[in-house]
């Protein structure tokens, strides 16, 4: 087993990594784990990380957490990790205000576009937290911005769903 | 002559209707209407509707000597076999994360189990018996299987009325909670807002909390041993994570097998003559007591957090206490969400809802230890 410590967006993440076979892994992410199958491992010329993992550097400007991830045997487990993990959220400046998830689960539907203008209140998301189906609405009115998730996402705590401009 | 024999052997299934048995078919049938068209916890309303339908038929061969409903009862009632089955199910489809993250909580699911011992007084002023009254009060647990083991042990003969009563009321939850929230809250209360706080819990934690729970809860209470032992055996099973076959194995199939089991044997203990009697009636009346002192117990408990929290504390939450893990959790939360869109309980909600189902348990092991009954 390997461990990750990576900080994202003032977050620490430990990740823990399971090689079950060659290209099956057991991925735990604060504690919630995941099946991961890895589909395809290379090692890139020019980038010492693989694109998914960009943000974790980005926004926290981490190296050390991102050399180590580098192009080891292991390395395309944690990306394919994030891919399903409460890690979507892109950072970005001035993008006005932030619908965030207010519990862990995941996005099971999602009523809005970028351009859409919503109402305070109009639903915006449903998010299945503990098998339950949450509808969350916006919290101003506005438009939206940026929708930061996809249905069938998992979200953390406090990750980000839409943005939007408030009206 | 012969003809006539013949005649009689051929009717004696008309010959032995009873008016008890057409009374015991009708409550089949309004227990296949409460199951199929209310949906009221149809995975065990209609699998106790349809041993009870079968049973009351005339000359029932499956409730003679080695018919299959009695069979079913010796395998898996009379020993409480079916109930712990089923709570290593619970165990493991039980997330005790949301409780470790707010420990404090414990205390919710404590109170929420108050409807158990005033019901158990009401029953005694009644005339029931001391084990008699346990059963009936431990409907106040508000947990099926644990009502099922309690009375099993205590007052088999209560078995019928005391399970159907736990589970229709059970469905009943987010009917018979809201109005209790409502009445005793202030909409400023409804409306504290609890955030979530993401508190990390390693898997180290979640592994050692149901062994280490096991052995306290073992110790203290040993009448409580089967009960916890199970529904910390299936939750072992989940958070450690190396099981998976096993832990999905107790989860769906087991579950599911024993669940179908357990309701046909539970429904052919409701014959006629057991069960028409006045008693079902009074078990009926005292078991919505229950439920209804559970959560208006557990809501002003969660006041008197709130108060000594300095406002922090949602008094909702304070009615997941009382187990029906996780509906009451989710009522909670909808009726949370209703008066504040923004405010998410959930997670509160079922950490409360999660020490209520521990806490029911272990209420169970104290009944029965009071009742100086179910040790070997």
């Amino acid at each position: 087993m390997r461990r990750y410590n990576l900080r994202l967006r003032d977050r620490e993440f430990t990740i823990d990594v399971q090689e079950l076979s060659a290209d099956r892994f057991a991925v735990v992410v604060d504690g919630q784990t995941y099946d991961v199958v890895l589909s395809g491992d290379e090692d890139l010329p020019d980038a010492d990380i693989t694109p998914a993992l960009q943000p974790a550097g980005a926004a926290a400007g981490h190296a050390q957490p991102a050399a180590r991830v580098a192009p080891t045997r292991g390395a395309a487990a944690p990306t394919a990790a994030l891919a399903t993990a409460p890690v979507a959220p892109r950072p970005r400046a001035g993008g006005g205000a932030t619908l965030s998830a207010p519990m862990p689960g995941v996005i099971l539907e999602l009523f809005v576009k970028p351009g859409d203008v919503v109402q305070r209140g109009q639903q915006v998301a449903v998010l299945d937290a503990m098998k339950m189906h949450n509808v969350i609405g916006a919290p101003a009115a506005g438009t939206i911005v940026e929708v930061c998730v996809a249905a069938g996402q998992a979200v953390g705590h406090g990750d980000a769903i839409v943005r939007f401009a408030e009206a | 002559m012969e003809g006539a024999d013949t005649l009689a052997l051929l009717m004696q299934g008309i010959h032995h209707v009873t008016p008890q048995s057409l009374v015991m078919i009708g409550v089949a049938c309004v227990l296949f209407y409460l199951g199929i068209a209310r949906n009221y916890e149809p995975l065990l309303l209609l699998p106790i509707a349809a041993g009870c339908l079968l049973a009351n038929l005339p000359l029932s061969p499956l409730i003679a000597e080695d018919g299959m409903l009695r069979v079913l009862y010796q395998m898996g009632i009379t020993n409480e076999l079916f109930p712990l089955l089923i709570f290593i199910g619970i165990g493991a489809l039980t997330d005790f994360g949301p409780l470790l993250e707010n420990p404090r909580l414990v205390l919710l699911g404590a109170a929420g189990q108050f409807g158990i011992f005033l019901t158990l007084i009401a029953a005694l002023l009644l005339g029931f018996s001391r084990p008699e009254a346990a059963s009936i009060g431990i409907i106040g647990a508000v947990d099926g299987p644990t009502s099922i083991y309690v009375s099993g042990v205590l007052a088999p003969h209560l078995l019928g009325p005391i399970t159907v009563a736990a589970y229709s009321y059970m469905s009943l939850v987010p009917i018979i909670l809201p109005p209790i929230m409502k009445l005793l809250t202030t909409q400023a209360e409804r409306r504290i807002r609890m955030p979530y706080s993401q508190r990390q819990i390693s898997r180290r934690t979640r592994i050692l909390f149901p062994i280490v729970v096991t052995v306290l809860v073992g110790t203290l209470v040993p009448f409580a041993t089967p009960l916890i032992g199970m529904l910390m055996l299936g939750n072992l099973m989940k958070e450690s994570g190396v099981v998976e076959r096993l832990t999905q194995a107790s989860a769906q199939e087991i579950a599911n097998t024993v669940t179908l089991f357990l309701g046909l044997a539970i429904g052919s203990t409701m014959v006629g003559s057991e069960f028409l009697k006045a008693s079902t009636l009074a078990i009926l009346v005292l078991g919505i007591v229950a439920f209804a002192v559970d959560g208006i117990a557990g809501v002003l408990f969660a006041k008197l957090l709130n108060r000594l929290s300095g406002g922090k504390v949602n008094p909702l939450i304070g009615a997941a206490g009382l187990s029906a893990f996780p509906m009451a959790a989710r009522v909670v939360q909808k009726v949370a969400h209703e008066e504040d869109f923004e405010n998410f309980l959930l997670m509160h909600a079922m950490g409360a809802n999660a020490a209520g189902q521990v806490a029911s348990v272990v209420a169970g092991g104290v009944l029965l230890a009071l009742m100086g009954a179910g040790g070997h």
